[in-house]
């Protein structure tokens, strides 16, 4: 076969760059404000997965607090500069490291607690802080939100990205899409290379085992607060970089539906590959949008009538399929079935396949590096390595 | 870290675990001095496994102290005394499951020598999973490997982690006398290094043949200590396997 997968990966990845470059000038987006706003959320939830992911997936500790800590950071660079006068970029700073702060205290407080305890006192810490959000009129507005001023960018900046995106003006939601993308790009690239360091190794070492990883002297409290702070703080970031551009932040963002949502996204994904976690995010944001109402033909609509008695609607002149509360239960019946189905989600699987035979020509390569230097002889090549991706994993069963 | 070459030196000091109502440990006193390899047996619930989790940091004693090399570790956490020279295997194997072999190896490794190249750890890696026999395995997900290979791997990663004092729990419970020949050799390698083992083993022949100290624990506490000829025919030691286990006792018999 001379088939090559490798390739096959790289030209998905471009295909995706590029898409994700002109995304707002396709037929069908067309710089519509709508499209780009459904754009950029898409890639704020992809944010929020694969962070998510992170800690969950790779440290094993299943958070409901993610969401939390997004409005923590955005309701502090908020406060920030309302009442201290801060310019959004400085308060944009100061909201991430705020989240930090917080994320390493919660992490520090969680870490004696395993799987669903963990999960309780994550639910119970997100619930009293939104509760306590929506009480606190007069430090965070209440429940009518709290005002997130606008970016201020130099005017020879946007000359430039005029000169180079002729549509960079179209509306204000192009910047914001493209700060999305760029935050999107660079938060998940962060990311791959932290887990592919020596601390993604003790981050799964302490998800395996945690006695048997301390045995060995892995710093289980570091590294579990490690991946507390680092996603909380990617979490915060893009909060506050998605709610500076929508102008308003309110607490009920941050109800745990929401958070759910985040990680039915992920689990779809695969939760544990944080690149399938962002593509899960995506596309379900994405399908979820054109569930909404489908377009169909009107003959087609004409026999579907008698699903408005069961609370669709039939927009016989727009020629559209309104699917109301319907388009949540068909995911909730597609999060069942992956969960049942498919425990590692059902992208995650594909990107793997993609990437196996990347994997087995680098062990080849590092195999014949080895015995270069001597530190092998008679032993024979690996060919078939069953699961030489590890962040790539197929398989989602449990010890 | 370990001092390289110096010698060691453990100091268990009337230690007493309870749990509850239940007294596992009354008081055990132990020290352990230079490259020994020290055999620890008992009767099931005789408190040996409790003084494992003790000496590496798993479990805290209700009083007593425990002291390595001239430091107090007893208050330590677990990670830190491995750092300090004590590893440890576990009687169930603790494989980090959906991770490679050699991410198993890697991870003791990077704790040992965090600023060797990744290569350079490989390189090391590679030469101990040779060595017990498991190098061919090492992109196989530690999970996919059997019972034995997955002994072999706890005391593969043990040596990347390069203690000075290693506690064996129950190497040859169900291995394959095969496999029991390769872990013999593990130990003498080991010992050559000038590392000290506490071996905790149901095997009696083979915990008389390797041990040259031998440490009897019954009802937690120590019934008997000294070289292994001189404890069998300790006649407590022959009433606490008589009383107890007839099958233990018939070993012991048979070990003479």
């Amino acid at each position: 076969m001379t088939f090559r997968r490798i390739y096959v990966l790289w030209v998905l990845t471009g295909v995706f760059l590029l898409g994700l470059l002109f995304y707002p000038v396709l037929p069908k987006v067309n710089l519509q404000s709508y499209w780009l706003l459904v754009g950029m959320t898409a890639l704020f939830y992809a944010i929020l997965a694969s962070s998510w992911s992170l800690l969950a997936g790779y440290t094993g500790q299943f958070s409901f607090a993610h969401m939390a800590f997004m409005g923590l950071g955005t309701y502090a660079a908020g406060i920030m500069i309302r009442d201290w006068g801060l310019t959004p970029w400085i308060a944009t700073i100061a909201g991430v490291l705020v989240t930090g702060v917080v994320g390493w205290l919660i992490g520090y407080l969680c870490l004696r607690l395993r799987a669903t305890y963990l999960a309780l006192f994550t639910i119970a810490f997100a619930e009293i802080f939104r509760l306590v959000v929506k009480a606190e009129v007069k430090i965070t507005g209440g429940p009518n939100g709290l005002e997130m001023p606008p970016y201020q960018r130099p005017e020879a900046f946007d000359r430039l990205m005029k000169a180079i995106l002729p549509y960079w003006d179209a509306n204000q939601y192009v910047p914001a899409y493209y700060t999305m993308a760029l935050l999107f790009f660079l938060s998940l690239l962060f990311m791959f290379f932290l887990v592919r360091s020596r601390f993604g190794l003790f981050f799964r070492a302490v998800r395996e085992d945690e006695e048997a990883a301390a045995a060995l002297g892995v710093h289980v409290v570091n590294t579990r607060v490690l991946a507390f702070v680092v996603s909380s703080m990617i979490a915060g970031l893009a909060g506050i970089v998605f709610h500076h551009f929508i102008g308003l932040v309110v607490p009920d963002e941050m109800i745990i539906g929401r958070m759910s949502l985040i990680i039915a996204m992920a689990v779809i994904g695969g939760s544990q590959n944080l690149v399938g976690a962002a593509l899960g995010a995506i596309f379900i944001h994405f399908a979820l949008e054109w569930l909404q109402q489908i377009p169909m033909p009107l003959p087609v609509l004409e026999r579907l009538l008698f699903l408005e008695s069961w609370g669709f609607s039939v927009d016989l002149q727009a020629g559209l399929l309104r699917t109301n509360a319907w388009r949540m239960v068909g995911f909730g019946i597609l999060l069942m079935l992956t969960l049942r189905f498919a425990q590692n989600g059902l992208i995650s699987p594909i990107l793997d396949w993609l990437a196996r035979k990347e994997a087995v020509e680098e062990v080849a390569k590092r195999f014949q590096a080895q015995r270069d230097m001597g530190a092998v002889d008679a032993v024979q090549p690996v060919t078939s390595p069953a699961n030489p991706t590890d962040d790539l994993e197929a398989e989602g069963e449990k010890a | 870290m370990s001092r390289a070459n110096g010698t060691l030196k453990l100091e268990i000091r009337k230690v007493v675990k309870n749990f509850g109502g239940l007294q596992a440990l009354k008081g055990v006193s132990l020290t352990i001095e230079g490259s020994q390899l020290v055999g620890l047996i008992g009767p099931n619930g005789a408190g040996k496994t409790t003084l494992t989790n003790i000496i590496s940091g798993l479990l805290r004693p209700t009083s007593g102290q425990i002291w390595f090399n001239g430091e107090r570790i007893d208050t330590l956490r677990p990670y830190h005394i491995a750092r300090k020279g004590i590893g440890r295997t576990f009687q169930v194997t603790r494989a980090f499951r959906r991770m490679t072999v050699l991410e198993n190896m890697l991870a003791p490794g990077i704790v040992k020598h965090p600023y060797m190249s990744r290569r350079e750890l490989e390189k090391k890696a590679l030469e101990i999973m040779e060595f017990l026999t498991i190098d061919h395995l090492r992109y196989e997900r530690a999970g996919n490997l059997s019972g034995g290979q997955q002994k072999l791997l706890e005391l593969a990663r043990l040596l990347m982690l390069d203690p000075q004092l290693i506690i064996l729990d129950e190497p040859f419970a169900g291995v394959h006398p095969k496999l029991q020949r390769t872990i013999y050799d593990y130990i003498k390698r080991v010992r050559e290094q000038g590392k000290a083992i506490i071996l905790i083993s149901h095997d009696m022949e083979s915990i008389f043949t390797l041990s040259e100290r031998l440490v009897v624990l019954n009802f937690g506490e120590i019934i008997a200590d000294g070289p292994p000829e001189e404890v069998k025919n300790d006649p407590a030691v022959i009433e606490a396997y008589l009383g107890r286990d007839e099958e233990e006792e018939h070993d012991l018999r048979r070990a003479y």
